[in-house]
């Protein structure tokens, strides 16, 4: 689905991603995890075409969409949510979910995918308020929806669980299980809920200082010393 | 045709308006001060009505109303003098001229990503570079008026002796911009440009091409203001560089925000309440203390931004809904 080929973005002096090489198989769940500051969000930017990058290659389904602009990318079948929503505050949740529907649908179309969307992220209740007036929980499930909305291939998950409370969370791991087996949507999420990147991911890899330390699978992420290491600093007391 | 789809309670109030505009020459039409105020408000409302599809809905603060207002009434105005090409035509040129130098002007500086305080002084600066290049020109005058001629006939030359041939004309273009904000609004380009407005990043990866939506609406916007300009002309009657005024594209944006941005009966609205308010305030104070009518016209603002920053439409969205509600009508709960 996805190949990210030595990948480098640099601000002035800060090399924020340095030469990462990932792939990302059609239907998987990725968890992207790293420390504050590891180059997560920046990778994204990058990869969705929100920076353009100063070296390496994003290839998508087999097409090279390296600096291409995010619209491109999107119509191409990738979109994202953001770490920090961000919701159009002056526009009701139905409206700012038809936003991102017209990307695969017509006018006349479009209205039945924004229900179809509204219903899947349970967002019924919530269609005519406006979204400045939600709260972080439903923002997070806004921003999922419009991204869906535009019928991706590939959805990029930025901190989607940030702020949550157990049983939100709960509820939005359900989501991204559903969305992945039932619509077949493939996923990387970036996480820092530790809970939620190891309840959903099929497999992880590991961010740090703007480069990639490990990948494998939940089980192998949480016992790997580099990544304890990158955590937590080193054991003082091997054990 | 589906009638009873259009003869909604909103669509009644807007023919009730209609009427009242169209009944206005008839009650006014000998009183050439009345018509030549309500000419004015309509004026200022149908190019405060173009600017809210750039400016409302794009939330892009456009100060450059003047730069195509000023291309179009200079077209026209030209083509009448030098070729006698009616301005019935010369309007839609005038409109076509400055959609071009739209696009000239906003390809770059939405490529470039200028925006906010950038944009906007980017724009104002574009209409004092154009008064000042056309009061070098004097193949089209250069610093003096050219009058405008009548020839053939009034109605082929636009050139009236009364103000209600130009008041119909502009209430019928006040119509149409009124009737394609509503269309924009409701489409594909519409809800694009309101996303855009608060966050271009989260459009664009939505799907949004953000450059290409707002060069469509400022062509759109450039297109209605040089028609207008056109007859902008016409009406005074003659050209001159002044028609490039930071001053007027200033006052139609302020139209635009007081109304309140991209609602489609904002700037009618606005237009109405300011554009009466400062003439009459000029014609009762005018006389005593010169520019005493600017402060309070300026207080009035001052008392918008605090007390209804998002506009004065709202303001009377809420009062229908208390006056249905008082007459016994269900105040169905819309967001706005």
């Amino acid at each position: 689905m996805l190949k990210v080929n030595n990948l480098t973005k640099k601000f002035g002096d800060l090399v924020a991603v340095n030469n990462v090489t990932l792939e990302i198989g059609t239907g998987e769940i990725l968890g992207l995890i790293g420390p504050n500051g590891a180059g997560k969000t920046t990778l994204f930017n990058t990869i969705s075409g929100l920076y353009p990058p100063d070296r390496g290659k994003v290839i998508f389904k087999g097409v090279d969409v390296t600096g291409w602009l995010p619209h491109k990318v999107c119509r191409m079948g990738m979109s994202r949510t953001f770490q920090v929503t961000r919701a159009f505050t002056h526009m009701s949740v139905e409206d700012a979910v038809r936003v991102g529907a017209y990307n695969r649908c017509s006018e006349k179309t479009v209205s039945a995918r924004v229900d179809e969307m509204v219903e899947i992220c349970d967002l019924a209740d919530l269609r005519k308020r406006v979204c400045g007036d939600l709260g972080l929980a439903s923002l997070r499930r806004v921003e999922l929806a419009r991204a869906l909305a535009t019928g991706p291939d590939l959805l990029l998950l930025d901190e989607a669980g940030a702020g949550l409370n157990t049983t939100e969370l709960a509820g939005f791991m359900n989501l991204l299980r559903q969305l992945n087996q039932e619509h077949h949507i493939t996923l990387c999420v970036v996480e820092h809920v530790m809970q939620m990147v190891m309840g959903v991911s099929q497999r992880i890899v590991v961010l740090d200082s703007g480069e990639l330390i490990a990948s494998g699978t939940p089980a192998e992420m949480s016992s790997n010393p580099t990544v304890i290491q990158a955590y937590l600093g080193k054991r003082a007391i091997p054990c | 045709m589906d009638l009873k789809r259009y003869l909604n309670e909103r669509s009644l109030i807007w023919l009730a308006l209609l009427l009242a505009a169209l009944l206005i020459p008839v009650f006014f039409g000998t009183n050439q001060y009345a018509m030549v105020l309500v000419t004015t408000v309509l004026l200022y409302a149908v190019l405060a009505a173009a600017w809210n599809i750039i400016g409302g809905m794009a939330g892009q603060l456009d100060l450059a109303v003047g730069a195509y207002l000023g291309l179009g009434a200079f077209t026209t105005g030209t083509l009448l003098i030098k070729w006698n090409i009616t301005p019935w035509v010369g309007m839609l040129v005038g409109g076509i001229i400055a959609t071009g130098f739209a696009f000239l002007i906003g390809f770059p500086l939405f490529g470039f990503k200028i925006k906010e305080v950038w944009y906007a002084l980017s724009s104002s600066a574009m209409v004092e570079v154009l008064r000042v290049l056309f009061l070098m020109w004097d193949g089209v005058g250069g610093p003096t008026e050219v009058y405008l001629p009548t020839v053939i006939s009034p109605l082929y030359s636009l050139r009236f002796n009364t103000y209600i041939p130009y008041y119909v004309i502009i209430l019928v273009l006040l119509i149409g911009v009124i009737f394609l904000n509503h269309r924009i609004r409701s489409s594909r380009l519409g809800y694009s440009l309101l996303a855009l407005g608060e966050d271009e990043d989260a459009v664009e990866v939505l799907g949004v091409d953000s450059r290409a939506s707002k060069l469509k609406a400022l062509m759109i916007y450039a297109f209605i203001a040089g028609v207008v300009g056109g007859l902008y002309g016409c009406i005074y009657g003659f050209l001159h560089p002044s028609f490039f005024s930071t001053a007027l594209s200033t006052e139609i944006a302020i139209l635009g925000i007081v109304g309140g941005l991209g609602i489609t009966y904002g700037p009618l609205l606005a237009a109405i309440v300011l554009v009466s308010l400062k003439e009459y305030l000029r014609s009762q104070l005018g006389g005593g203390l010169e520019g005493l009518y600017l402060v309070i016209y300026a207080l009035f603002l001052i008392v918008v931004a605090l007390y209804q920053p998002r506009g004065i439409a709202p303001l009377l969205e809420t009062g229908y809904q208390k006056i249905k509600s008082l007459f016994g009508v269900r105040a169905d709960v819309k967001s706005q």
